[in-house]
């Protein structure tokens, strides 16, 4: 009686296999990791132009945004197109990254070009305008 | 004698796991935490200095230039055109998948009316598509 009650408690009660679960959380890790892409967005919101042609784009982009007053902006900062020129040129000295411009379908046409001829000046390879998401 | 080898057995098979779980889930956290799942659509734009050194040089004369005023209004050889009938002016226009096609915008033009000439100009098979800003 005494026997039976060694063998069987103590060890029933402590272990629980755990592999299934650890099997589910490695999935779970692997897909984060393998999807995850370190972008700074530019933390405002913009009413994007809308458009038929449009393709996706890269998902690894640098993300530069032009508000309806005309400000720009990256990295949740109001940098101005010379200062985002200059982020730029340090970006892509990094990494041979395309950028994304983000204008609100209501700023000038004046400053997107501004900026698109600063980005380029800055070194980028493909510049993009960003449409709605539909 | 069983006894003890039934210990023996169970000491060999247990590893404790839970230090790499823990190690694991902080990793899945961090992970979930700092994924952005960015869907940017877009359109590639170029200005003629790009488009240009691909193309023939010299060819200044079979290009369709487009304007777009401060208003928004869309003019063609001089005269207002519906942003409708952009795509088929394109078409017309092109004389082989090279020929440029230029928007020439006015800095104070709508972003928003820019796309959309650039998008109907893609829709008339404009291939060497190009902007140009003026004041």
């Amino acid at each position: 009686m005494p026997r039976r009650t060694f063998s069987t408690e103590p060890d029933n009660a402590t272990s629980i296999d755990l592999s299934s679960m650890i099997d589910c959380i490695f999935i779970l890790l692997i897909f984060f990791v393998v999807t995850t892409v370190f972008v700074e967005e530019p933390g405002i919101e913009v009413a994007k132009p809308d458009a038929l042609t449009d393709a996706k784009l890269e998902k690894n982009s640098i993300i530069i945004a032009i508000s309806s007053d005309n400000k720009v902006v990256y990295g949740g900062k109001e940098l101005g197109v010379g200062g985002v020129g200059a982020r730029v040129r340090q970006l892509l000295a990094k990494d041979d990254l395309p950028v994304i411009i983000q204008a609100d379908a209501k700023s000038d046409h004046g400053t997107f070009s501004a900026l698109w001829s600063e980005v380029r000046n800055a070194g980028a390879k493909k510049i993009s305008v960003s449409t709605r998401n539909d | 004698m069983a006894r003890r080898r039934l210990a023996l057995e169970e000491e060999t098979t247990k590893i404790d796991l839970s230090s790499m779980i823990d190690c694991i889930f902080i990793l899945l956290i961090f992970f979930i935490v700092t994924t952005v799942f960015v869907e940017e659509k877009g359109m590639a734009v170029a200005k003629p200095d790009a488009a240009a050194a691909a193309a023939a040089p010299g060819e200044e004369s079979s290009k369709v230039v487009l304007e777009l005023t401060a208003q928004g209004e869309v003019l063609v050889d001089g005269k207002a055109v519906p942003l409708a009938d952009v795509p088929e002016r394109v078409r017309s226009g092109l004389e082989d998948e090279t020929t440029p096609v230029v928007i020439r915008a006015h800095e104070k033009a709508a972003h928003g009316a820019f796309v959309a000439l650039w998008d109907a100009a893609q829709r008339g098979g404009a291939k060497m598509l190009s902007f140009n800003t003026v004041n």
